[in-house]
């Protein structure tokens, strides 16, 4: 029990997610194949985005599979970023993938997507001006001032923001499901593509979005397997040095890229640097002592705990994303 | 002070996830308890800033001021003055 505790205190949180990547690798290679395998399907369709998450994804699958059996799909829409059309076409020409860009952007626009969204940053900032700004949503500093999570529009003029606006939740919540039509419209056409060829749909959610609710359900979430699912995302930037990924999608800042303005994880979801929200996570999922997430993270007491209450009410909020449907079941 | 908070009282009676056969204590949490969850919190904070004509400075969203019935009862009373 004593060296159990002395071990627990001097664990190095980043060592073990960094740690053991070979083998990590050729456990989720084993993963994809048995999946595919096991719902008698050829190969993979996967979205790639141009982060990192799909690019680890899509090396494991070609790496495990074969060229020949995984297609790649760009999926861009107009608010997307350039690079993310750019990047996402060389990892599949890198790799020798078969691809496709399909946007859609048509499917956003017969729905009046981009509209609906303009009408509700108009009432929200009263000098937007779609003509010279670009937007995205944030949220306020937690780490340093322990704010709570009350979205902002912020207005963007040659790169530098000029205004922040805060929404009501009734805009919020109209917001929201209207930026998550993109990803539900990324999971149509992925699926159209899968069933034609009789292949899997597969996912790129990380474990820090799993856990964190930070993916739209029957959107990215909307897929058939989930490999990376179980790695934080720290181990997928570990999985990304390992796999030789292209640098610069390794240093791309993580992005939904669902906003004018390309707005990063670490400003809008995470609210602190993703190495310390994994090392939170990790701690809260081994239940560490404070002291020794303290030790790992350099933060105070005092914050770490705030950290975990802010946490929590995330992991509470997102509840119903994770959920599947519940079934009533008869008692025949 | 006892109007404002029988009025957010009000409020979360009728807008929260708070069991009215249980009574609310003051200091009690709203999101420990499940009263309140982040989009009801939005809700709210939209209420008081028409309800009182207020509006809640950056700095001042802090859970420690949305997190009970005193917390937000003390908030608005501060920025009403």
């Amino acid at each position: 029990m004593q060296v159990m505790d002395i071990q627990l205190n001097n664990i190095q949180i980043m060592d073990k997610l960094n740690g053991d990547i070979e083998n990590l690798a050729m456990k989720l290679r084993g993963f994809i194949k048995d999946q595919v395998v096991g719902f008698k399907k050829k190969g993979v369709v996967i979205g790639v985005s141009g982060g990192v998450d799909s690019a680890v994804a899509l090396t494991l699958c070609v790496q495990e599979l074969g060229k020949e059996k995984v297609y790649g799909l760009l999926l861009p829409e107009i608010e997307s970023a350039p690079s993310s059309k750019t990047l996402g076409a060389e990892i599949c020409k890198s790799l020798g993938v078969a691809y496709e860009e399909v946007t859609i952007s048509p499917i956003l626009e017969s729905l009046d997507i981009y509209e609906k969204k303009d009408r509700i940053i108009k009432r929200t900032c009263p000098e937007y001006d779609p003509g010279i700004h670009k937007t995205s949503l944030i949220l306020p500093d937690f780490l340093n001032q322990g704010l709570l999570n009350v979205p902002y529009i912020q207005l963007i003029k040659d790169g530098e923001s000029v205004g922040k606006y805060r929404l009501k939740a009734s805009d919020y919540l109209e917001l929201i499901g209207l930026q998550n039509v993109k990803q539900r419209s990324r999971m149509i056409v992925q699926y159209m593509y899968a069933e034609k060829m009789n292949y899997v749909v597969c996912g790129t959610t990380n474990k820090t979005e799993m856990v964190l609710g930070q993916f739209v359900k029957y959107g990215d979430g909307g897929v058939d397997i989930e490999p990376l699912a179980d790695c934080y995302k720290t181990q997928v930037y570990a999985l990304a040095k390992y796999l030789n990924v292209n640098e610069e999608i390794i240093r791309r800042p993580p992005s939904a890229d669902t906003w004018s303005h390309y707005t990063s994880d670490e400003d809008f979801y995470w609210r602190m640097p993703i190495h310390v929200m994994d090392q939170l996570l990790y701690g809260q999922e081994h239940q560490m002592p404070v002291e020794v997430i303290e030790k790992n993270t350099g933060l105070s007491g005092e914050t770490i705990l705030k950290a975990q209450r802010h946490i929590s009410r995330i992991k509470d909020t997102t509840e119903y994303v994770r959920a599947t449907a519940p079934i009533y079941s008869l008692d025949l | 002070m006892e109007p404002i908070k029988n009025d957010i009282l009000d409020y979360l009676k009728d807008n929260s996830f708070m069991d009215t056969n249980i009574g609310l204590e003051d200091n009690d949490s709203l999101t420990q308890n499940g009263i309140m969850d982040s989009i009801g919190l939005l809700e709210l904070m939209d209420y008081i800033c028409e309800k009182y004509a207020i509006e809640v400075p950056e700095d001042m969203l802090t859970p420690e001021n949305f997190d009970s019935l005193q917390g937000i009862t003390n908030l608005i009373v501060k920025l009403v003055k």
